[in-house]
């Protein structure tokens, strides 16, 4: 599969480069429900929000109109309240710019390092009828073979720009009583997990599978990350009012954490002095070997970067410079040495690394690559971050989450 | 080789069917605010069995054709993105409300002051109304055969050699040109305009045409001229009724939905 030719549209009356756009799926409505980032397509550090991925592990709720939304703070606090935007507006503001990566991002890549096969593609655009979470029959299991050639897993991540006030802020306005541990936030979506979503993330169906019924999207996050200032209550994304399908008109912004503690679309935020059994923190979005084992929640990203250029549909390239490029994130602050290696990892080389102030926003990096010898090369890219954590950092688990692995490109240089 | 390519701006037919509306009133499709149109999808799939023909003949020229408000010029931008080399666009100012028999009025008029050509494409059908009666007006009016549902379109010599969707499968028809062809979906999908065509297409040449420069009166064209009757426009209600046959194994659940479905005389 080669790259694409670059498309052109008419953009304010003049022909130009068509715009990223989403690689969407759609529900019979012709509404997207699960979108992927066209990543190998975009230059700079923030997604732009038609372009950022969009994933609903339950159904997409009726949007509010934002004069009719409120919401509840219950729970272990001085004050229960109910407030609205506006009211939040009247504290101090805050913008974070954030890398957001779905806790699956690259998932098919830890099967293809213990399995092989063919290697998986950014380029690869999944159908765009029928979600993701909707390619089964209900009470059918799915052919999981099938099911992975269906739906990639790559591009599943986006850089924004996230403005809202602090959950601390929130939190010390209505006083959280000293027993508070847990912050529970429960979100107005409801619907009944898929356990498609279970099957694809383990690679296989005979695994038993909770069937909670009806929910409500919820998560549990520790007081202490609450407490964090860069863990935001947003209601403007990339300069913007947040758009429905990114969680209007409130969601949860919590940097360095994997996507499915991004509540959207916030209903209620309970205080309380235990951990709920949430299901996507207990049954989905859990690390363990297999599915039997004890079983943690995905928290904090790893150390990750992923090159984008060149990609193995690039091969062949014609001998000289190349400049081979990416980005770099981690779930515990900012990247600080990314090395690159055209040997297969046997030797290793700094790379530049773009500096900025936004610890939990991506970095890009570059290495110039002089090609002088025709022959077959196989690049590698691997990051460092603040806390001197090296890539990878996340093992194989069986829902394949956070992979943060050191993925090939595979050059022919002629 | 001159090939016409007639294509219509419509609402986007992907929009959800939630947002969709008409005024029951003036029978009209409300447009979606926010929601640009686009290009008909069959009449994208014209330009795309166009651009394959010109790729194996070489000297081909595409004029690309359209009749509509002034929004119809984006249609026409597109289609000259896709490769089209003119552009033509019939000004349907004050005519609004026309049908297939006026649209192929002023389109056969139009063609006729282009000249020469050799073949016209339509879509089997607008993707908004589906009526499918342009192409098939446009040959009664010009006097040139057509052929209809085309999955593959080709030209040899003073011959267009097409494989036509049928009921049952597909057939093959030839016609000596010039002549007509409607496109059906199978033709496959349409490319997307690439960079550089959509650059040049900046500079290629739209001419606009008005029923006044066609020697056309307004009572012929639009309302005035219409020949169908609208009598109701309106979004059909849907009544889903679902029935689970009951059965204790899987032939009992077989024998049960054959019987239902005798009952309801649909087997």
């Amino acid at each position: 599969m080669a790259r694409p030719e670059l498309e052109g549209e008419w953009i304010q009356g003049w022909p130009d480069r068509a715009r990223a756009r989403l690689m969407p799926s759609k529900d019979a409505e012709g509404r997207t429900i699960y979108a992927r980032t066209p990543l190998t397509e975009l230059e700079g550090l923030i997604t732009p929000t038609d372009a950022y991925y969009i994933i609903a592990q339950l159904n997409m709720p009726d949007p509010i109109h934002p004069d009719d939304y409120s919401f509840k703070i219950t729970g272990l606090v001085d004050r229960e309240v109910t407030l609205t935007v506006k009211d939040l507006m009247k504290l101090p503001t805050r913008t974070v710019r954030a890398v957001t990566e779905c806790a699956g991002d690259d998932g098919e890549f830890f099967n293809w390092q213990k399995k092989g096969g063919a290697k998986p593609s950014r380029l690869k655009k999944q159908a765009e009828s029928g979600g993701w979470n909707q390619m089964v029959v209900e009470g059918q299991k799915p052919s999981v073979d099938e099911l992975l050639n269906t739906i990639p897993t790559t591009c599943l991540v986006s850089g924004g720009e996230w403005t809202g006030v602090s959950l601390r802020d929130v939190l010390k306005l209505v006083g959280v009583k000293p027993s508070a541990t847990t912050v529970h936030t429960i979100g107005f979506d409801t619907g009944r997990p898929d356990p498609t979503a279970q099957y694809l993330s383990a690679g296989r169906t005979d695994i038993e599978v909770v069937d909670p019924g009806v929910i409500n999207y919820d998560k549990a996050l520790e007081l202490s990350k609450a407490m964090d200032p860069d863990t935001l209550l947003c209601w403007a994304q990339n300069g913007e009012f947040l758009q429905h399908v990114h969680g209007a008109p409130l969601r949860m912004v919590v940097p360095g954490y994997s996507g499915n503690w991004w509540v959207k679309w916030i209903d209620t935020i309970e205080l309380l002095d235990y951990e709920p059994e949430c299901y996507y923190q207990t049954q989905y979005f859990v690390l363990a070997d297999t599915p039997e084992a004890p079983r943690k929640p995905c928290k904090e990203l790893g150390t990750k970067s992923i090159i984008l250029f060149p990609l193995d549909e690039d091969s062949p390239l014609p001998q000289g410079e190349h400049v081979i490029r990416g980005l770099a994130w981690s779930g515990k602050g900012a990247i600080t040495r990314m090395e690159v290696s055209t040997d297969d990892g046997k030797t290793w080389n700094d790379a530049f690394v773009e500096q900025h102030h936004d610890k939990w926003l991506w970095r890009r990096w570059s290495y110039v690559w002089k090609a002088a010898k025709p022959g077959k090369y196989s690049l590698k890219a691997r990051a460092t971050d603040e806390a001197g954590r090296v890539q990878p950092q996340q093992p194989w688990n069986f829902q394949q989450k956070h992979f943060d692995g050191i993925i090939p490109v595979d050059i022919e240089i002629k | 080789m001159h090939i016409i390519v007639c294509a219509k701006q419509i609402q986007n037919p992907e929009i959800a069917t939630s947002v969709f509306r008409v005024d029951e009133q003036t029978n009209k499709i409300i447009p979606v605010a926010g929601m640009p149109l686009v290009m008909s999808p069959f009449d994208e799939q014209c330009m795309e069995a166009a651009l394959r023909i010109r790729e194996k003949l070489g000297e081909v020229k595409i004029t690309i054709i359209s009749l509509g408000p002034k929004s119809t010029k984006d249609v026409i931008k597109h289609g000259l993105s896709m490769g089209a080399d003119e552009g033509v666009i019939l000004d349907e100012e004050g005519l609004e409300g026309g049908d297939g028999y006026t649209t192929a009025l002023m389109l056969s008029e139009a063609i006729k002051k282009l000249g020469e050509y050799d073949l016209i494409l339509t879509g089997r059908q607008a993707a908004d109304w589906d009526a499918g009666l342009v192409g098939p007006g446009l040959s009664e009016m010009l006097g040139v055969p057509a052929i209809t549902f085309a999955k593959n379109v080709q030209v040899e010599g003073r011959r267009v050699k097409v494989v036509r969707v049928v009921e049952d499968g597909f057939e093959t028809v030839e016609a000596v040109l010039p002549a007509i062809v409607t496109i059906s979906n199978e033709l496959g999908e349409a490319r997307k305009p690439n960079l550089r065509e959509t650059m040049k297409a900046a500079r290629k040449p739209t001419k606009n045409m008005t029923a006044a420069d066609l020697g056309l009166d307004a009572s012929r064209l639009g309302a005035a001229g219409a020949r169908r009757v609208l009598e109701k426009l309106y979004i059909p209600t849907k009544d889903g009724k679902c029935d689970f046959v009951q059965g204790g194994s899987p032939e009992e659940l077989a024998a049960n939905l054959v019987r239902k479905l005798q009952e309801a005389k649909l087997i």
